[in-house]
């Protein structure tokens, strides 16, 4: 009996109270999705081959990072709340990929931030939309030449061989005064190609001459024929300048197996687990410079906590690449606020001047003397060696910069 | 002198990769007339299932080093034949001696798989322990001895193929659709069969190297990707669809690689052997032993 009055109520037009009842609720609702916007977050990076463990870390730490604003009721700015949202892209290292990515990012998605980039080529790739469009960039290229006045949508979230070198040899050669000669083995790419010059000039600063400078293509897959000709060299070091961990590993497996033993040295070091699940015992003594011990003593609770999240999630701990993505959130999250805006504009402007908390510790941008526009993350450069297979922290030197903000 | 005798063992250990992966990639050119952009994916399944069945047997099964690589070997070998079959079932037999299609769908296939394999192993890289682990001298040349033991089967598995094209019934039938699939089909040959046959077998070439190169490279899901190009560059130099030249371009690329990137740098090899292809397509685009026609 209820149920068939309910049925022929509800075949009556609603009266002036339910129409009332409705627009109330409908402008609730309208009001309650206002409240919680998505904001996009977008990331270009290697998901496939060779460096694809960079690409998925990068994207596990940019969801930590948003998960973790997002427990806290999101990210408010001008009377909004926005949620945010990792939209990842897979850039296969290239600049034909990077382009379409940031395509597809910018025009589909209509991401106005992207907070993480890797590689030089699709990073040049993917500026010459974000800053045409004014799109916030972050990104670990390191290339200098995705820096300065013109670029000023473009941050680099990671620290590069104009942060690391001059630190990093200084510290090499003062473990090793003896060494006299080294080789670079640069991979050819953008990448290599800018490093190559500061690697043998800040060498040659230390009196160290380079007997070659060689190069190879990404996705070599023998690399007897260079091993041959870096034994037939002995040089006291060798220096394997932007290379990945996979290509370095299979080098040093094959020096091993033709005697060489001299200071090995990876400034674009990030992964010791994909150094030495190649290489093996013949990366011991590495010396690396982008990497961390996320688990020892010096890690703050934060990277120990996503260090085994990462190992737990990904099977692969972070390292100084995959983590930035975390501090680029945290970076844009102090902008946003700052700016009071999600206006990619007004938060290219509060950025250079925005202090945070990023998983290092404190923090902010600087490099202007160097790049002519403040758009450098300022973090620790952390040298490590391989130890039994392990990464161990031998020194840890924060920049200029960065010093005077810790004093502050 | 122990320079040139290094240059080589590292022609040979690069070339005799190359030589297999080739072999199986110009076997189902010739016979299917299809040019299959999935080959490498072979290579990489065979290469991953190493990488998992070998911790398995030596950690939980408790069996020994060279035991569990043969049983990893096996598995990956059993991997490959039965991705092989399932792909020419439900794709390639629908496009055989058709060229356009066959491109399409072996890039598409090769993109599933990439996922899948990426899916499942993620993208860090694998690696496992050498079976023969220790480095030996000969003369003047120093390489390890799995190395050694693979340019040792990658001969042993050359010769049995050629045998077996050349002694048996499986291979005059090969040989047969290769030269004149119409004319062979007339002699009441099932093209479809021989076709799968020789599919199968070109799988499992390119999973042997898989196999070979696991405990000595580290294994990515693109692994085998990167060797497609420097096949396609050997087959082209080699001649396309010939076994023979599949060897000798194998081993010329090996010879380019090793000297170039010893007297100049990787790099430099790398564009001689695209040039060395633009110089043969303009001069005998057959290549070295390929039919003109």
């Amino acid at each position: 009996m209820h149920g068939r009055s309910h049925s022929q109520s509800g075949m009556r037009r609603p009266g002036p109270v339910r129409l009332l009842g409705l627009a109330a609720l409908s402008i609730l609702l309208a009001q309650g999705a206002a409240a919680q916007e998505t904001l996009k977050l977008g990331i270009s990076a290697p998901m496939s081959g060779a460096a694809a463990t960079w690409g998925l870390g990068m994207e596990w730490a940019a969801e930590q990072a948003a998960e973790r604003i997002n427990a806290e009721g999101g990210l408010s700015a001008g009377g909004e709340t926005y949620m945010l949202d990792i939209v990842a892209y897979d850039n296969k290292y290239s600049a034909t990929e990077g382009a379409r990515a940031a395509q597809t990012m910018l025009s589909r998605d209509g991401v106005k931030f992207v907070v993480g980039a890797i590689g030089t080529a699709p990073v040049r790739a993917m500026q010459a939309l974000t800053e045409r469009q004014g799109v916030i960039l972050f990104n670990t290229a390191w290339g200098k030449s995705v820096k300065g006045p013109d670029f000023p949508y473009t941050f680099t979230q990671m620290n590069t061989p104009f942060e690391i070198l001059e630190p990093f040899y200084t510290f090499v050669k003062e473990q090793h005064p003896d060494v006299k000669t080294a080789v670079l083995i640069s991979p050819n790419d953008a990448t290599g190609q800018e490093l190559e010059p500061l690697a043998i000039e800040t060498w040659k600063s230390l009196g160290v001459e380079m007997l070659a400078s060689d190069w190879y293509e990404r996705g070599t897959t023998e690399f007897q024929p260079i091993a041959t000709k870096i034994a037939s060299l002995d040089p006291d070091v060798v220096d394997f300048s932007a290379a990945p961990p996979g290509d370095v590993g299979a080098i040093l497996k094959e020096l091993d197996v033709l005697g060489w033993d001299g200071v090995k040295v990876m400034s674009a070091g990030t992964s010791v687990d994909a150094l030495t699940a190649v290489a093996g015992e013949a990366a011991e003594d590495a010396y690396l410079g982008a990497s961390a011990d996320f688990d020892g003593p010096t890690a703050t609770e934060v990277q120990r906590e996503l260090n085994a999240g990462a190992r737990e999630a990904i099977g692969e701990p972070l390292n100084g690449i995959t983590i930035s993505s975390y501090d680029a959130v945290m970076a844009l999250q102090a902008a946003i606020k700052a700016a009071d805006s999600v206006d990619p504009a007004k938060v290219k402007d509060a950025l250079p001047t925005v202090r945070f908390e990023s998983s290092y510790g404190p923090s902010g941008f600087g490099g202007e003397a160097l790049y002519g526009y403040p758009q450098q993350m300022l973090l620790p450069v952390i040298v490590t060696q391989v130890k039994d297979g392990k990464p161990v922290e031998l020194t840890r030197t924060n920049p200029a910069e960065l010093e005077a903000l810790l004093n502050k | 002198m122990e320079v040139f005798v290094q240059l080589l063992a590292n022609t040979l250990q690069i070339g005799s990769v190359y030589v297999l992966f080739a072999l199986g990639l110009t076997l189902i050119f010739g016979v299917m007339k299809i040019v299959n952009f999935a080959h490498g994916a072979f290579f990489t399944a065979a290469a991953l299932v190493v990488t998992s069945v070998m911790p398995f047997a030596t950690a939980t099964l408790g069996l020994s080093l060279p035991a569990s690589y043969l049983l990893a070997a096996i598995a990956a070998f059993a991997v490959v034949l039965c991705i092989g079959a399932v792909v020419f079932s439900f794709g390639f037999q629908y496009v055989l001696k058709d060229l356009n299609g066959s491109f399409i769908l072996s890039i598409g296939l090769l993109l599933v798989l990439n996922g899948i394999y990426l899916a499942i192993y993620g993208g860090a890289p694998r690696s496992v322990p050498q079976v023969l682990p220790d480095t030996i001298n000969i003369f003047g040349a120093r390489l390890t001895e799995q190395r050694l033991a693979l340019v040792i089967i990658a001969i042993v598995v050359t010769g049995g193929l050629y045998l077996l094209i050349e002694r048996t019934r499986l291979g005059l039938a090969l040989r047969a659709v290769a030269q004149d699939q119409e004319a062979a089909m007339l002699q009441g040959m099932p093209y479809r069969r021989v076709a799968l046959s020789g599919f199968l077998i070109g799988a499992a070439l390119a999973a042997c190297a898989g196999v070979l190169m696991a405990p000595i490279n580290a294994v990515t899901t693109v692994s085998g990707d990167e060797f497609l190009i420097k096949a396609f560059i050997i087959i082209i130099i080699g001649g396309l669809g010939s076994v023979a030249g599949a060897i000798v371009g194998g081993l010329f690329i090996g010879m380019v690689e090793s000297v170039g990137g010893y007297f100049f740098d990787p790099s430099t090899a790398t564009l001689a052997m695209f040039i060395l292809v633009i110089a043969f397509l303009l001069v005998r685009p057959q290549g070295i032993l390929g039919n003109a026609d």
